[in-house]
């Protein structure tokens, strides 16, 4: 790695880091590492659900996107275009543990069963009263009860913003199945923060 | 609203999924259905809550070890500045170069094995094409040259 030429790194906006950073200016892209890295962390947190998976991918994930830092052309802002990178490691990932393990029941039954399910349907307001913080502790505790395949499309829907057609590219299966998956998984979400919200009543 | 394509739909149009004229029908359903509608506001709801309530996480280790082991991979698998012209440019000549080696050995391959390629043309010269591969071989035996045009 060259030198780098000193430069004020700390109030240097995203764009002009990744130019020097693109110049081979390692200080440069330390600092998009130091900007950026929890949101990275908690998105491989999110998919994956274990501590030292999250945070080996998106240690990964931050070499692959210096390596791959030619490539980046600005289309995205730099921090969506390492959550995508994080996110390709996650889905590499849960594909190969998918091809050791056996998924869940509920998983194929949803497959197999369409999504007339049973499930309530989601409440209007099923967390009211509940500070910020605690919300988000129960979402994260919802999240983590539902099924790798069922987690994925969630966090790429409504955290990424994908569309269904990008989804399917991207985990490799039909936009029905998203659909599909998607329309459990919020069944299941409603259900759960029910639940914890009754909990938290009693 | 019992089936399950009314249910994706829904949940379709609650995400602007839906073409326009199937977009329109749903609109046209909804203020006669009172469980249609429950469906639609909850799904709304439940993805608003998501959205605005994303869970955080923070790396659990400090700024200057977390940043010493990506450095060191870095490092490790001896990756040069990204932007490398020689490197660039090394990469835009193969993304030519390696499918036109390709093609080539494709066609000495053929020319080699195929007995079409062994037709002599006493005494002087000829073209043999070559209509799989898009070539046309000349062959002279009294040079004992042979030439490849790939097309």
């Amino acid at each position: 790695m060259p030198p780098s030429v000193k430069h004020d790194y700390p109030s240097a906006a995203d764009e002009t880091l990744v130019q020097w950073a693109q110049t081979g200016d390692t200080e440069a892209f330390e600092e998009l590492v130091h900007r950026h890295r929890d949101k990275i962390y908690a998105r491989a947190l999110m998919m994956m659900r274990n501590e030292d998976q999250a945070l080996e991918f998106s240690q990964e994930a931050w070499v692959k996107a210096w390596q791959r830092l030619v490539q980046f052309q600005g289309d995205s802002s730099f921090a969506t275009w390492v959550t995508r990178i994080v996110i390709n490691l996650c889905l590499d990932q849960l594909r190969r543990q998918k091809r050791v393990r056996t998924e869940s029941i509920e998983a194929m039954d949803e497959e197999s069963g369409g999504v007339e399910r049973q499930l309530p349907a989601p409440e209007v307001n099923p967390t009211a009263g509940l500070e910020q913080d605690e919300l988000r502790r129960r979402i994260d505790e919802a999240l983590g009860k539902l099924t790798d395949a069922h987690r994925t499309v969630v966090v790429l829907h409504e955290f990424e913003g994908l569309e269904y057609k990008e989804i399917a590219k991207r985990v490799g299966i039909s936009i029905g199945t998203v659909m599909s998956r998607l329309f459990y998984a919020r069944r299941r979400l409603a259900f759960l923060l029910q639940s914890l919200k009754r909990e938290r009543s009693e | 609203m019992k089936n399950n394509e009314s249910l994706l739909d829904l949940q379709a149009y609650v995400d602007g999924e839906l073409p326009e004229d199937r977009r329109r029908e749903v609109e046209a359903l909804l203020p006669a259905d009172a469980d249609a509608r429950e469906l639609v506001e909850g799904l709304r709801r439940l993805s608003g809550l998501l959205r605005t309530h994303e869970p955080a996480a923070v790396v659990p280790a400090s700024r200057e070890f977390y940043w010493s082991q990506i450095r060191r991979r870095i490092e490790a698998e001896s990756v040069e500045s990204p932007t490398a012209p020689a490197t660039a440019a090394a990469l835009g000549w193969l993304r030519w170069l390696i499918p036109a080696l390709g093609v080539a050995t494709v066609v000495v391959v053929v020319s080699m094995r195929s007995p079409s390629s062994e037709l002599a043309l006493a005494g002087g010269g000829g073209d043999v094409t070559l209509a799989d591969v898009s070539s046309t071989v000349f062959r002279s035996e009294s040079d004992g040259v042979t030439v490849h045009w790939i097309q």
